[in-house]
Protein backbone atom coordinates (compact mmCIF):
# COMPACT_ATOMS: atom_id res chain seq x y z
CA UNK A 1 0.00 0.00 0.00
CA UNK A 2 1.52 3.29 -1.09
CA UNK A 3 -1.46 5.54 -0.53
CA UNK A 4 -4.32 6.14 1.89
CA UNK A 5 -6.49 8.80 0.29
CA UNK A 6 -9.68 8.00 2.17
CA UNK A 7 -11.70 11.00 1.02
CA UNK A 8 -10.94 10.41 -2.64
CA UNK A 9 -11.82 6.72 -2.35
CA UNK A 10 -15.24 7.61 -0.95
CA UNK A 11 -15.78 10.29 -3.58
CA UNK A 12 -15.16 7.75 -6.37
CA UNK A 13 -17.88 5.52 -4.88
CA UNK A 14 -20.25 8.51 -4.63
CA UNK A 15 -19.51 9.54 -8.22
CA UNK A 16 -20.53 6.06 -9.38
CA UNK A 17 -23.79 6.29 -7.35
CA UNK A 18 -22.82 3.30 -5.22
CA UNK A 19 -25.12 2.74 -2.23
CA UNK A 20 -22.88 2.07 0.77
CA UNK A 21 -22.41 2.77 4.46
CA UNK A 22 -19.05 3.75 5.94
CA UNK A 23 -18.34 1.51 8.95
CA UNK A 24 -15.20 0.68 10.95
CA UNK A 25 -12.70 3.27 12.14
CA UNK A 26 -13.24 5.54 9.13
CA UNK A 27 -16.81 6.00 10.45
CA UNK A 28 -15.36 6.83 13.85
CA UNK A 29 -12.85 9.30 12.42
CA UNK A 30 -15.56 11.07 10.39
CA UNK A 31 -17.43 11.59 13.67
CA UNK A 32 -14.40 12.90 15.56
CA UNK A 33 -12.59 9.89 17.05
CA UNK A 34 -8.88 10.83 17.27
CA UNK A 35 -7.44 7.59 15.89
CA UNK A 36 -6.02 6.49 12.56
CA UNK A 37 -6.67 3.61 10.24
CA UNK A 38 -5.03 2.21 7.13
CA UNK A 39 -8.21 1.26 5.28
CA UNK A 40 -11.79 2.24 4.58
CA UNK A 41 -14.53 -0.28 5.41
CA UNK A 42 -17.89 -0.01 3.65
CA UNK A 43 -21.00 -2.18 3.67
CA UNK A 44 -22.52 -2.07 0.21
CA UNK A 45 -26.10 -2.76 -0.84
CA UNK A 46 -26.15 -6.20 -2.43
CA UNK A 47 -28.51 -5.69 -5.34
CA UNK A 48 -27.56 -6.52 -8.92
CA UNK A 49 -27.75 -2.85 -9.95
CA UNK A 50 -25.68 -1.56 -7.04
CA UNK A 51 -23.05 -4.25 -7.37
CA UNK A 52 -22.70 -3.31 -11.07
CA UNK A 53 -22.12 0.34 -10.04
CA UNK A 54 -19.65 -0.77 -7.36
CA UNK A 55 -17.75 -2.85 -9.93
CA UNK A 56 -17.44 0.23 -12.17
CA UNK A 57 -16.04 2.22 -9.24
CA UNK A 58 -13.65 -0.60 -8.33
CA UNK A 59 -12.54 -0.78 -11.95
CA UNK A 60 -11.67 2.94 -11.84
CA UNK A 61 -9.79 2.33 -8.57
CA UNK A 62 -7.99 -0.68 -10.14
CA UNK A 63 -9.03 -2.77 -7.15
CA UNK A 64 -7.43 -6.17 -6.65
CA UNK A 65 -7.50 -8.60 -3.74
CA UNK A 66 -5.04 -7.59 -1.05
CA UNK A 67 -2.21 -10.01 -0.47
CA UNK A 68 -3.15 -12.29 -3.34
CA UNK A 69 -0.19 -12.78 -5.71
CA UNK A 70 -2.56 -13.49 -8.63
CA UNK A 71 -3.76 -9.83 -8.67
CA UNK A 72 -7.37 -10.96 -8.97
CA UNK A 73 -10.16 -8.39 -9.28
CA UNK A 74 -13.45 -8.87 -7.42
CA UNK A 75 -16.39 -10.18 -9.44
CA UNK A 76 -20.12 -9.51 -9.17
CA UNK A 77 -20.65 -12.92 -7.53
CA UNK A 78 -18.07 -12.10 -4.85
CA UNK A 79 -19.71 -8.75 -4.12
CA UNK A 80 -23.21 -10.25 -4.04
CA UNK A 81 -22.13 -12.54 -1.21
CA UNK A 82 -22.09 -11.83 2.54
CA UNK A 83 -18.32 -12.11 2.98
CA UNK A 84 -15.61 -9.46 3.26
CA UNK A 85 -13.73 -8.49 0.10
CA UNK A 86 -10.40 -7.02 1.22
CA UNK A 87 -9.07 -4.95 -1.64
CA UNK A 88 -6.06 -2.87 -2.54
CA UNK A 89 -6.68 0.13 -4.82
CA UNK A 90 -4.68 2.96 -6.38
CA UNK A 91 -5.96 5.23 -3.57
CA UNK A 92 -5.40 2.82 -0.68
CA UNK A 93 -7.00 -0.20 0.93
CA UNK A 94 -10.76 -0.60 0.67
CA UNK A 95 -12.77 -3.35 2.33
CA UNK A 96 -16.17 -4.06 0.76
CA UNK A 97 -18.17 -5.94 3.37
CA UNK A 98 -21.29 -7.89 2.42
CA UNK A 99 -22.37 -8.00 6.07
CA UNK A 100 -21.02 -7.01 9.48
CA UNK A 101 -21.92 -7.67 13.10
CA UNK A 102 -23.50 -11.12 12.83
CA UNK A 103 -24.74 -10.91 9.25
CA UNK A 104 -26.25 -7.41 9.31
CA UNK A 105 -26.81 -6.13 5.80
CA UNK A 106 -26.88 -2.64 4.28
CA UNK A 107 -30.63 -2.57 4.77
CA UNK A 108 -30.32 -3.66 8.44
CA UNK A 109 -27.80 -0.90 9.18
CA UNK A 110 -29.49 1.88 7.22
CA UNK A 111 -31.71 3.14 10.11
CA UNK A 112 -28.55 3.52 12.24
CA UNK A 113 -26.71 5.84 9.85
CA UNK A 114 -26.26 9.57 9.47
CA UNK A 115 -25.37 11.50 6.33
CA UNK A 116 -22.14 13.46 6.38
CA UNK A 117 -20.52 15.78 3.84
CA UNK A 118 -17.08 14.67 2.68
CA UNK A 119 -16.85 17.56 0.19
CA UNK A 120 -19.10 20.41 -0.99
CA UNK A 121 -20.99 18.06 -3.28
CA UNK A 122 -20.48 14.57 -1.87
CA UNK A 123 -22.35 13.08 1.08
CA UNK A 124 -21.96 9.59 2.50
CA UNK A 125 -23.92 7.47 4.94
CA UNK A 126 -21.93 6.75 8.08
CA UNK A 127 -22.72 4.25 10.83
CA UNK A 128 -23.68 6.21 13.96
CA UNK A 129 -20.96 6.33 16.58
CA UNK A 130 -23.13 4.78 19.32
CA UNK A 131 -23.89 1.82 17.01
CA UNK A 132 -20.24 1.50 15.95
CA UNK A 133 -19.38 1.31 19.65
CA UNK A 134 -21.82 -1.56 20.19
CA UNK A 135 -20.61 -3.38 17.06
CA UNK A 136 -17.02 -3.15 18.31
CA UNK A 137 -18.07 -4.26 21.79
CA UNK A 138 -19.88 -7.32 20.40
CA UNK A 139 -16.97 -8.18 18.10
CA UNK A 140 -14.90 -8.43 21.26
CA UNK A 141 -11.55 -9.01 19.58
CA UNK A 142 -8.55 -7.34 21.22
CA UNK A 143 -8.28 -4.84 18.34
CA UNK A 144 -11.94 -3.87 18.78
CA UNK A 145 -11.78 -3.65 22.57
CA UNK A 146 -8.67 -1.46 22.32
CA UNK A 147 -10.60 1.38 20.67
CA UNK A 148 -13.64 1.32 22.99
CA UNK A 149 -12.29 3.99 25.40
CA UNK A 150 -11.77 6.36 22.44
CA UNK A 151 -15.26 5.76 21.05
CA UNK A 152 -16.85 6.15 24.50
CA UNK A 153 -14.93 9.35 25.24
CA UNK A 154 -15.83 10.87 21.85
CA UNK A 155 -19.52 10.07 22.38
CA UNK A 156 -19.30 11.64 25.83
CA UNK A 157 -17.72 14.84 24.43
CA UNK A 158 -20.38 15.04 21.68
CA UNK A 159 -23.15 14.71 24.29
CA UNK A 160 -21.53 17.38 26.47
CA UNK A 161 -21.47 19.75 23.50
CA UNK A 162 -25.17 19.03 22.97
CA UNK B 1 6.04 33.01 41.88
CA UNK B 2 6.54 29.34 40.91
CA UNK B 3 5.78 28.42 37.34
CA UNK B 4 2.97 25.86 36.85
CA UNK B 5 4.29 22.53 35.61
CA UNK B 6 2.97 22.23 32.03
CA UNK B 7 3.03 18.43 32.27
CA UNK B 8 0.43 18.60 35.06
CA UNK B 9 -1.90 20.62 32.86
CA UNK B 10 -1.41 18.09 30.05
CA UNK B 11 -2.26 15.22 32.39
CA UNK B 12 -5.58 16.88 33.22
CA UNK B 13 -6.72 16.53 29.61
CA UNK B 14 -6.60 12.72 29.93
CA UNK B 15 -9.54 10.77 31.35
CA UNK B 16 -9.38 7.70 33.58
CA UNK B 17 -8.78 5.45 30.55
CA UNK B 18 -5.88 7.59 29.40
CA UNK B 19 -7.83 9.06 26.47
CA UNK B 20 -6.80 12.61 25.59
CA UNK B 21 -10.07 14.57 25.66
CA UNK B 22 -8.38 17.67 24.22
CA UNK B 23 -7.60 15.73 21.04
CA UNK B 24 -11.25 14.72 20.79
CA UNK B 25 -12.41 18.32 21.25
CA UNK B 26 -9.95 19.39 18.53
CA UNK B 27 -11.39 16.77 16.17
CA UNK B 28 -14.96 17.82 16.96
CA UNK B 29 -14.13 21.41 15.94
CA UNK B 30 -13.29 20.18 12.40
CA UNK B 31 -15.69 19.26 9.59
CA UNK B 32 -15.86 15.56 8.63
CA UNK B 33 -13.82 16.33 5.50
CA UNK B 34 -11.13 18.07 7.57
CA UNK B 35 -11.05 15.10 9.97
CA UNK B 36 -10.42 12.70 7.10
CA UNK B 37 -7.70 14.96 5.71
CA UNK B 38 -5.96 15.20 9.08
CA UNK B 39 -5.80 11.40 9.40
CA UNK B 40 -4.92 11.00 5.73
CA UNK B 41 -1.98 13.39 6.01
CA UNK B 42 -0.69 11.50 9.02
CA UNK B 43 -1.06 8.07 7.41
CA UNK B 44 0.45 9.23 4.11
CA UNK B 45 3.46 10.56 6.02
CA UNK B 46 3.86 7.21 7.77
CA UNK B 47 3.61 5.38 4.44
CA UNK B 48 6.24 7.67 2.91
CA UNK B 49 8.59 6.95 5.80
CA UNK B 50 7.90 3.21 5.50
CA UNK B 51 8.67 3.30 1.80
CA UNK B 52 11.87 5.27 2.42
CA UNK B 53 13.00 2.69 4.97
CA UNK B 54 12.16 -0.22 2.70
CA UNK B 55 14.80 1.22 0.36
CA UNK B 56 17.23 1.73 3.24
CA UNK B 57 17.02 -1.30 5.53
CA UNK B 58 17.74 -0.64 9.21
CA UNK B 59 20.94 -2.38 10.27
Amino acid sequence: MKSARFGETLRVLVRHDVEFIVVGMAAGILQGVPLTTLDVDVVHRRTTENVARLLNALDELEAIYRGDPRNLSPSASHLMGPRHQLLSTTLGDLDCLGTVDDQKTYEDLLPSTREMHISESARVKVLELSVLLEVKRRAGRPKDLAVLPFLEATLDEIRKQG
Amino acid sequence: MPQADPSEAAAETHDANGVDRAQIRDMLRLTPEQRLLRVQEFVESVLEIRELNEKRPVR
